[in-house]
């Protein structure tokens, strides 16, 4: 499936989240540490969400992880040009690390994931932004 | 416990027809809305000097409270637009004129919420389409999640591996609420749903079909509270607010939390607490349903269901007219109409004064509603009684 092209909404990085989609480009999965607590978040923001520390700095996950849940998508929410990309697979997967994050499944002859499966992060890029998915680990 | 108050009681209930409304814009609605529920209670506009609503989703409009009031002619002494979130906004907004009356801010408040969201969206339109922003965009959209049905999905495909729960779970909330809907002259949906109707229902978002979806809907529905004693010079047959619990976990589906941790179970905690009563004393429950998942998942949270017997609970005909506590008995968003949830509460009014007909539950006193915005985001429920 090495010809499949991918369609997506592409994110529009703010003060927060710059470094993280930059992070992407390079094939790195940051996290968010929190210095004061060491808590590790994800989505990016100015403040740990445990403890509200300013305190911040980047880890990079080993981008592995377990499937939370996960749905086949039948319908394109973004009109008929999207067609081509149904049936999509959306996981939520919780990473080694702690944070649970939302993704999208690289498309694969390999058997429909389950909840419970292991998985890895695989860098997808779409019109010149790599995006976090996931396969199969 | 946090108290709502004694003090104030909803004397009025109005609902706009449902479906399609062509031509409609959400002001003409919410003032339709308006007045069907002024003169319910047996009063006029010159009474409202409180006024709060919640603005349109799918076209936004700022100062809706304002728009809304000029619009009736009305010069509100106090006034609010509310955006809790989904259908847990309609309790805030009770919250509110709750407050506003025993603060002496007003004396007659109405809420009230409607839009044209179904002949008002655009063309080739999948679901909801909405031009208001939810705050997840950056972390959802470049997964092509976009809506709400993938995220129920997401929730539905955890409880179906956490419970070894299935699509007859689903189908069994679906078919139960379509038979109530056919005994509500004021609903989008009017033929029966089989079993095998719903399974052959389009695949959406697995494990969710067309009919586990909502109704997208034009329409409105308002509510009048005043206080107890402005009640009794009404002669009005009054439903008191005897208790809200209301929590909320976090915003979009990226940060979902473990079924185990949604804030229903918090918010109907303190609700029971606050109105000293449990479960087993409701008579009616008018639940969230905006897809079937959320029925299920709320029996359990509110205490009426063990946890992954929801279905089962279901299926025996607990939740049906004549069940040990009626669910969704006008027929919900999934089949009479999706208002946010505010004919979740006219209704529950409604059957409490007794006034329900063919689907009134005989003798019912008390009824629990529930509401959640975003994804089990934030939960909300009350606790009706008849005054």
């Amino acid at each position: 499936m090495s010809e499949f092209t991918y369609f997506a909404i592409l994110p529009r990085p703010t003060v927060d989240s710059e470094e993280f989609w930059a992070g992407c480009n390079r094939g790195q999965l940051l996290l968010s540490k929190c210095g004061a607590c060491g808590h590790r978040f994800y989505y990016p923001r100015r403040l740990c969400p445990a403890c509200g520390s300013n305190d911040l700095g980047w880890e990079e996950s080993a981008g592995r992880g377990t499937v939370f849940s996960h749905s086949d998508v039948h319908v394109s929410f973004y009109g008929p040009s999207w067609e081509s990309q149904l049936p999509y697979t959306v996981v939520l997967v919780d990473l080694d690390e702690g944070p649970r994050m939302l993704s999208r499944m690289v498309k694969s002859d390999a058997p429909p994931v389950r909840t419970g499966d292991r998985v890895q992060v695989s860098f997808i890029e779409v019109d010149g932004q790599k995006l976090p998915f996931f396969e199969r680990a | 416990m946090p108290r709502v108050s004694d003090d104030v009681v909803i004397v009025g209930i109005g609902e706009t027809p449902v479906g399609k409304l062509p031509g409609y814009q959400p002001v003409q609605i919410q003032a339709w809305a308006v007045q069907n529920a002024l003169a319910d209670a047996g009063l006029g506009l010159r009474d409202v000097d409180g006024l709060i609503n919640l603005d349109p989703y799918a076209i936004p409009n700022s100062m809706f409270a304002t728009t809304l009031s000029e619009y009736l002619g009305i010069k509100p002494t106090f006034m609010a637009t509310v955006d809790v979130g989904g259908t847990v906004t309609g309790m805030t907004m009770l919250q509110q004129a709750v407050w506003a009356i025993t603060s002496g801010y007003c004396e007659v408040a109405v809420v009230v919420y409607g839009e044209n969201t179904r002949t008002g969206r655009p063309e080739n339109t999948q679901g909801l389409f909405m031009h208001t922003l939810m705050g997840g965009e950056e972390w959802e959209e470049p997964f092509a999640v976009q809506g709400m049905v993938v995220p129920y999905a997401l929730v539905a495909q955890r409880y179906f591996d956490q419970y070894g729960a299935g699509v007859d779970d689903l189908a069994a909330v679906a078919t139960t609420t379509r038979a109530h809907a056919l005994l509500n002259d004021n609903a989008q949906m009017n033929k029966p749903m089989t079993v095998q109707d719903h399974r052959n229902s389009r695949m959406i978002s697995t494990p969710l079909r067309m009919l586990d979806c909502s109704l997208v809907s034009d329409g409105g529905g308002a509510l009048v509270l005043t206080s107890r004693a402005r009640a009794r010079a009404l002669g009005a047959c009054p439903v008191a607010i005897r208790a809200m619990g209301m929590k909320m976990t976090h915003n979009s589906i990226a940060q979902l939390p473990d079924l185990e941790q949604f804030g229903m179970a918090d918010a109907a905690r303190d609700a029971y607490e606050s109105a000293g009563m449990g479960p087993e004393d409701m008579d009616v429950a008018e639940l969230h349903d905006a897809f079937t998942i959320s029925v299920l998942v709320t029996l359990e949270a509110i205490g009426m269901a063990r946890p992954g017997e929801a279905g089962a609970y279901v299926r025996s005909g607990a939740t049906s007219l004549g069940g040990r506590c009626p669910v969704n008995t006008h027929g919900g968003l999934l089949s009479q109409a999706h208002i946010g949830g505010m004919l979740h509460l006219t209704e529950a009014v409604r059957q409490l004064r007794g006034a329900a007909g063919r689907r009134q539950v005989e003798g019912a006193k008390r009824a629990i509603v529930s509401g959640n915005g975003g994804v089990f985001s934030v939960c909300g429920v009350a606790i009706f009684e008849a005054a």
